[in-house]
């Protein structure tokens, strides 16, 4: 019994780290969908922050003006997506497809020269004073600054949005940029903030999945975590509380995929590693039914998206 | 605070919507301006709310000339405008949708400050007007009255002093309407002004001080309204348009033993959130019914389920003996079957392809591999011609004409050849008067030819003038047929928002013996 609980809660923990940088991708993405707008460039935007977070902490040796720098990776990266979609009135979807391909390539070039070098971590909770708590604290250990931070975005980006006048009008201009134009609100100022905070997200868990998480580049390390966030967006309702379970259950999925492998089960490894991509779109097709009577609370605004092909 | 509007022009184009306009608001009053559609009321109107600037003319405000540019401007000075399309975002609460349009909103909208902080201001007209309604309903789950008493609340918490009504009773089922009558009669108490764009004879007679009428882009005059009658209104408003000819409606009788043309047993279709259920409707051939109903309330659905456009979850529509829809099958479309949907312009036509393919689409099965595309082009000439559709060249894009002009053609396309039934959603809607009555005229003479009419409308007195009877649509169900030569727009409008009929009509039209088919639809 005692031995079930212990591997639960490893697993539980180990399934949070692992869905940290998905979640961070799944937060930013629901808020710039929240303004109307989608952005599937949010992949090549995580891989451009985990190369420059990366190439940066190695460079200078502080991890955290690696993390730093990654958000600054995501934003710029997520303004291509701007200009071409608010300045150009370019269609969403290619231009966020163009952007992923673009992050993939910009970050496998720049990123060469960094593969394989060895960089100092964030760190984490051990030998501070949550290692002393009874029982929780060897759980508790292993959590590093990036999962805390995601974490305390939750709260904080649910505030925003539906407790504050800016978070207001954010909403109502997803819902409907006709009417929050017709208030008197500019909705592209929304949608460009909106924009550049996914774009900030995703840099932001580039940094976590190499800075922290694995404190290594690979090219093409993301491994469709970026998409997969897309598509948890709607698992989550686009609100921020339910992007944790929503993340978790990628994390879970990875975290059993690591599990059972150590167990010595008798799938081949490659069958094993789609496990955190089956499960989470299985649970987007079964939502999906019952979601559809009632919009899943999409933004609808967010419906144009997919009607106009200009 | 006192507007004079002096010698207003406006142009769009070719057309002059407004010549030389003057008009006074004074405080405390409620002007109404009455006009057909496409009149210029809304135009003048919009020029005051600094919509679009007047070609020539001046604005006075308390005597000083001002110029409005922009809907902000006019807020600032004390001018608010409710529009017959309300800006409200349906997933949002009612304190929310009050807060985006609140001048000075707070920066924090924590529900449980606006219960007891200085920011209740921003609820106390919603608790003056509306004192039923919770601040956190949302307002997808609102009436349509409801909606239209908020967009009142938004325009009042900007503090205007001068507030433009535009057709606000056009929507509202008419114990509604006699509400919003009196708060407009309170509003005008309490000392400010109101101008009420409509053009309907109850609106004016109910609440306006003084009546403006104007009739194709000039003002014809302007009366007290104690001095006036509604038929020396009406002959103001249509002016030499009284010349027309009489729409001809056969009377109930030449049909009432005859056996209906279509069936419709026992209904279902659901569609999204949408539904109708139980519908049971019999129609004879050369009958109009009407549907009448607050929108939203399955009208849409239902038309589409009969033309074949939704599939039955249950029941059957048959035509003369036929079985034309079943839940058994899939839906399909039938050549004897024509459709006029609501807004035409986008839902009936290709806009990128001519008028002439357009007109030759609705018949495409009969179209040989090859079309000749001569007689096609003869049609749409014909339809063209009859129906004025402008500009009248069949080989435009259906693209480059107006949502009303392609209205005119889609109800051409549809009502030409033999038809067993015409579904009509809207058909006049948003058509200046001229237009709706050539629709009008067209729709029923295909009645008198033996179609079976199924007409959606929401213009009530439309539908107690020409419909030879009228069922309500309520949620989704069928909640009162009535023969409106024997009910009054009370009935109906209970009937529209499901509120029981008191004893009086206890005994509705539907039970009367004489006319077994009215009694199976009960």
């Amino acid at each position: 019994m005692e031995y079930f609980a212990t591997e639960l809660l490893t697993l539980l923990f180990a399934a949070l780290r692992s869905a940290t940088p998905v979640l961070a991708v799944v937060l930013g993405e629901a808020m710039t969908q929240r303004s109307g707008v989608i952005n599937l460039g949010v992949e090549g935007q995580m891989l451009l922050g985990a190369m420059t977070g990366f190439a940066v902490a190695s460079v200078t040796g502080d991890p955290w003006l690696g993390v730093m720098a990654a958000c600054f990776a995501g934003i710029a990266l997520s303004m291509v997506h701007a200009i071409l979609v608010l300045g150009c009135g370019a269609n969403q979807i290619a231009s966020g497809v163009a952007v992923l391909i673009l992050g993939g390539g910009l970050s496998a070039y720049y990123g060469t020269p960094f593969v394989g070098d060895k960089i100092d971590t964030l760190g984490n909770l051990n030998h501070t004073f949550v290692s002393d708590i009874p029982l929780l604290g060897q759980f508790l250990g292993p959590i590093t600054p990036t999962v805390l931070i995601t974490l305390l975005a939750i709260p904080a980006i649910s505030i925003f949005l539906f407790r504050t006048r800016t978070g207001l009008r954010w909403r109502s201009t997803g819902e409907s940029q006709d009417i929050t134009r017709n208030l008197g609100h500019n909705p592209v100022h929304y949608q460009l903030a909106a924009i550049a905070f996914g774009g900030l997200m995703s840099g932001f868990a580039g940094a976590a999945l190499a800075v922290d998480y694995t404190a290594n580049w690979v090219e093409g390390m993301t491994a469709g975590r970026g998409l997969v966030a897309v598509g948890l967006v709607i698992v989550a309702r686009w609100n921020p509380w339910y992007a944790l379970p929503a993340a978790l259950l990628f994390g879970a999925s990875e975290a059993l995929n690591l599990k059972l492998q150590s167990w010595g089960v008798n799938i081949s490894p490659y069958l094993l590693a789609t496990l955190p991509y089956m499960i989470p779109l299985s649970v987007l097709m079964l939502s999906y039914r019952g979601l559809r009577a009632s919009g899943g609370g999409m933004p609808a605004g967010l419906s144009v998206v997919f009607q106009s092909a200009r | 605070m006192n507007i004079q509007l002096y010698n207003i022009t406006k142009r769009f184009g070719d057309v002059t919507a407004n010549d030389g306009i003057s008009l006074d608001i004074r405080a405390g009053e409620v002007v109404a301006l009455l006009g057909e559609n496409g009149a210029g009321k809304s135009t003048l109107m919009k020029m005051l709310f600094g919509l679009y600037p007047p070609d020539g003319g001046a604005i006075l405000i308390n005597d000083r000339e001002t110029t409005i540019e922009s809907p902000q401007k006019a807020m600032s000075l004390g001018i608010g405008m409710v529009f017959q399309q309300f800006n409200l975002v349906p997933a949002l609460s009612v304190l929310d949708n009050l807060l985006l349009a609140y001048p000075k909103s707070p920066f924090w909208t924590f529900r449980r400050l606006f219960r007891t902080s200085p920011r209740k201001a921003v609820l106390t007209y919603l608790q003056e007007l509306a004192p039923g309604l919770a601040p956190d309903t949302l307002v997808r789950d609102l009436s349509v009255g409801q909606r239209q008493l908020l967009e009142l609340v938004k325009v009042l918490n900007l503090d205007a002093k001068v507030l433009i009504l535009d057709e606000p009773t056009s929507v509202l089922p008419p114990q509604e309407a006699e509400r919003l009558w009196g708060l407009i009669r309170k509003l005008a108490e309490a000392g400010r002004s109101v101008v009420l764009i409509t053009h309907k004879m109850q609106d004016v007679m109910a609440c306006a001080h003084r009546v403006v009428v104007m009739r194709a882009g000039r003002m014809v005059q302007t009366i007290d309204r104690k001095q006036c009658t509604e038929s020396s209104l009406v002959s103001l408003m249509m002016g030499d348009s009284n010349q027309r000819s009489a729409i001809e409606v056969t009377p109930r009788e030449a049909f009432a033993n005859r056996p209906p043309r279509i069936s419709i047993r026992d209904l279902h279709a659901r569609h999204g959130a949408q539904s109708v259920e139980n519908i049971r409707l019999d129609i004879a051939p050369g009958e109009i019914l009407g549907v009448a109903g607050v929108s939203g309330n399955g009208q849409h659905l239902l038309a589409d389920a009969l033309v074949g456009l939704t599939p039955l979850a249950r029941g059957e529509v048959i035509i003369d003996g036929y079985l034309l829809q079943s839940a058994s099958r899939p839906p399909s479309t039938s050549g004897r079957v024509s459709y006029i949907p609501e807004q035409p312009a986008v839902n009936a036509v290709a806009a990128d392809l001519s008028l002439t393919t357009n007109v030759a689409l609705s018949h495409f099965r009969h179209l040989s591999f090859f079309p000749a595309w001569a007689p096609e082009e003869q049609l749409t000439r014909n339809i063209i011609q009859r129906y004025q559709v402008r500009p009248d060249n069949p080989a435009l894009a259906a693209g480059q004409l107006s949502g009303g002009n392609l209205q005119k053609l889609v109800v051409g396309r549809e009502l030409e050849g033999d038809k067993d039934l015409i579904v009509a959603a809207y058909p006049t809607m948003g058509l200046d008067a001229g237009a709706a009555h050539d629709i009008y005229q067209a729709l029923f003479a295909k009645a008198n030819e033996g179609a079976a009419v199924l007409w959606i409308s929401e213009d009530l007195d439309d539908l107690m003038s020409y419909a030879h009877r009228i069922a309500v649509l309520q949620g989704g169900r069928i909640s009162g047929i009535f023969d409106p030569r024997e009910c009054d727009r009370l009935d109906i409008g209970r009937a529209m928002t499901g509120e029981p009929q008191p004893a009086r009509t206890q005994r509705p039209p539907e039970q009367k013996p004489a006319d077994p088919r009215v009694r199976a639809a009960s």
